[in-house]
């Protein structure tokens, strides 16, 4: 299954270390290959350092395609966790 | 670029006068130390290996670090490395590069390096600061992978053959301090500014520096020997014979006339007409107190004490302060020793690594933007009185065995001197060793030069730094070429200050003793004379040629050169009318 949303950026100081982390984390124990889509960039979500490059500020859009079982809950994941503003709120 | 022979001759910056002949040795940062090596088809699979082996071994590094980490150091530390542990699982240091020795077939140190350094360049285009400062975070991972991939243990500058000619991207300090002057014959650096504090260091050692030459490039010539002219700042890529000789020669009539002025050594400083003066020593490392009285100095007038941390990369404790102080204190044999308490931030810090136990130190302050302004010196000692307090114990203590001054350095204002003063008096009660122990203030923050009737009320002597005074009323970076032609050591701003400080301290009958580099120009010591200056610090070795140029003025003159210069309005014209002066 194939999978495709767009989600905003909503914490302060946007997709840096602290929420790189939790992404890849949270992406760990799932099988689906989820990518990040951000000013025609598109790279690997489990990969914290390729999060950090994106450089996406407070409020900028993301498209995650994640693909792959269980992709539902995977998208599921992480939307809720962009919501929780990872944490951070 | 002439060429004759194969003879290549090179314009750089002069750093530090002299000239120097040897053989090449290229310093590398692991950085740049990186050799690139095809790997046969077979022993791909090996090479994946060992890169798992060194993700491993740093792994378990951090992993170490963390944990202790997280029972002292302040939280954000170990959350930092755990990012750090997470990017070494990240797929762009684990199945990218697996995949690039695959297809590529070279060693996995070159592999790393290359993609670390295309992830440094994407990092760099990044406009979000915040963004772009986590590149820190890459290259200290990747330090750590390609210090366990690299078997090579790095070269260090005190254990370089003989005549060598050290050629590095950059000198730091600490490096500068350990280069022995017997062993290496001359610097060369690819980026560099006349008044960096490795650039004073190698003055100071007499080793001919030159900067700004293209050392990558170098590392493709074919290079057989050099030369390294330190007062033009010349470098001389395979030499001819000929060329050799006359620098062999120009080697030797330098040496002599080095000699020639340390025959003055045991002669008074003193003018034609019986003005004494008196000249002491710059010290960074214990070890040259030989030196310095050898060359007829008085005494040592500015110890810098934090080279004893900067040396070690770690901070002495009480006791081993107090055996050095001490030892030296008994060396000089009743002269003074001014001990400048750790000077140190700002431009002289050290990336300890995590985990270090003085690392804390630095990391609280973190990455300043503008650390010439920012919390070095006193300020930082009052930031963490333990490191003060310790230190002043250990000079306290030291001080039962000669004469021992203590000089705060960056004072901007009064109240900082007092704090030191109050706990002198403490730890004296303390220790029950009530001698009178002579502090003094730095003056070289503009406050305390504006200031300096009131701070000679209440100190017993002042020591005018030139380096930073200049740098800072002139609002000029010393280390930065871009602003070093503003840098104007005889700016007429300056000759003020300095008069209106000496007039202070006569007032206040405090003895006023100034150091720096300036004090070494023979076209500027008349100069300071005349403006009333009587005790200079200067590195030992320029003792002779300062002795010598006091030994051929006369007071009169001396104030009358300086009631000249301090007409004139701007740099330019009054350096003009130095030369003309001086000259006859």
């Amino acid at each position: 299954m194939k999978l495709v949303q767009k989600v905003k950026v909503k914490n302060a100081l946007g997709l840096h270390t602290r929420p790189a982390a939790v992404i890849v984390k949270l992406l760990q124990p799932r099988k689906s290959s989820v990518l990040f889509n951000y000013k025609n960039e598109t790279i690997n979500a489990r990969s914290i350092m390729s999060i950090l490059m994106l450089a996406a500020q407070k409020n900028s859009m993301i498209e995650i395609t994640v693909e792959g079982e269980d992709a539902e809950l995977t998208m599921q994941h992480l939307l809720q966790a962009f919501e929780m503003e990872f944490g951070e709120k | 670029m002439p060429s004759k022979d194969g003879e290549i001759v090179l314009r750089g910056l002069p750093i530090s006068k002299g000239i120097g002949i040897g053989l090449p040795v290229f310093f590398a940062s692991l950085e740049d130390y990186v050799p690139e090596v095809a790997i046969p088809c077979q022993e791909v699979d090996l090479e994946i290996a060992r890169y798992r082996r060194a993700l491993e071994k740093s792994r378990q590094d951090v992993e170490m670090l963390q944990k202790v980490s997280l029972s002292e150091g302040p939280s954000e530390i170990a959350s930092i490395l755990g990012t750090h542990l997470e990017m070494m699982q990240d797929p762009l240091l684990t199945s990218v590069i697996e995949k690039r020795i695959r297809s590529h077939r070279r060693n996995t140190e070159s592999i790393f390096q290359h993609l670390i350094e295309e992830y440094k360049a994407r990092f760099k285009t990044i406009q979000d600061h915040y963004f772009g400062e986590r590149v820190r975070d890459i290259v200290d991972v990747a330090r750590r992978i390609l210090g366990h991939l690299c078997p090579f243990e790095r070269l260090k500058m005190a254990e370089v053959p003989h005549n060598s000619i050290i050629l590095t991207q950059e000198l730091v300090p600490t490096e500068t301090v350990e280069a022995n002057a017997s062993l290496v014959s001359g610097f060369i650096t690819a980026v560099g500014g006349i008044t960096s504090h490795a650039a004073i260091i190698a003055r100071a050692k007499g080793i001919p520096y030159v900067a700004n030459v293209d050392i990558k490039g170098l590392k493709k010539v074919d290079l057989h020997s050099l030369i390294v002219d330190g007062s033009q700042g010349i470098v001389i890529l395979n030499p001819t014979r000929a060329t050799l000789k006359r620098y062999q020669e120009m080697q030797k009539s330098y040496q002599k006339s080095y000699k020639l002025l340390k025959s003055v050594a045991h002669l008074k400083g003193e003018t034609i007409d019986g003005y004494e003066v008196r000249l002491f020593a710059n010290l960074e490392s214990p070890k040259e107190i030989d030196q310095l009285i050898k060359a007829g100095a008085s005494g040592v007038g500015l110890f810098r004490s934090e080279y004893l941390f900067l040396s070690q990369q770690k901070f002495p404790t009480e006791e081993e302060q107090f055996c050095i102080y001490k030892k030296m204190v008994k060396a000089l044999k009743g002269r003074p020793l001014v001990i400048r308490v750790f000077d140190l931030g700002g431009d002289k810090k050290i990336d300890l690594p995590l985990g270090h136990a003085h690392a804390k130190y630095f990391s609280d302050i973190g990455c300043e933007p503008n650390p010439a302004l920012g919390c070095r010196a006193i300020r930082f000692l009052l930031r963490y009185p333990d490191l003060l307090e310790a230190q002043l114990r250990a000079i306290i203590r030291a001080a039962q065995f000669g004469d021992i001054h203590i000089l705060v350095p960056m004072v901007s204002d009064i109240h900082e001197v007092r704090l030191v003063r109050e706990k002198v008096e403490t730890i004296q009660k303390e220790l029950g060793k009530p001698k009178p122990l002579p502090l003094g203030c730095m003056i070289e923050v503009p406050s305390s030069a504006i200031m300096c009737d009131a701070i000679s009320r209440e100190v017993d002597f002042l020591s005018i730094g030139t380096n930073d005074l200049i740098q800072y009323v002139l609002a000029a970076d010393r280390g930065n070429h871009h602003t070093a032609d503003l840098y104007y050591s005889t700016h007429p701003s300056i000759l003020r200050l300095i008069r209106m400080i000496v007039t202070s301290a006569n007032a206040a009958r405090k003895p006023v003793i100034l150091c720096g580099e300036l004090a070494a120009d023979p076209i500027i010591i008349p100069l300071l004379i005349g403006l009333g200056v009587r005790e200079f610090s200067v590195a030992a070795r320029h003792i002779p040629i300062v002795k010598h140029t006091i030994r051929k003025w006369r007071i009169l003159e001396a104030c009358r050169l300086a009631e000249g210069a301090l007409d004139y309005p701007s740099a330019k014209e009054l350096c003009d009318y130095l030369m003309q002066e001086t000259a006859k």
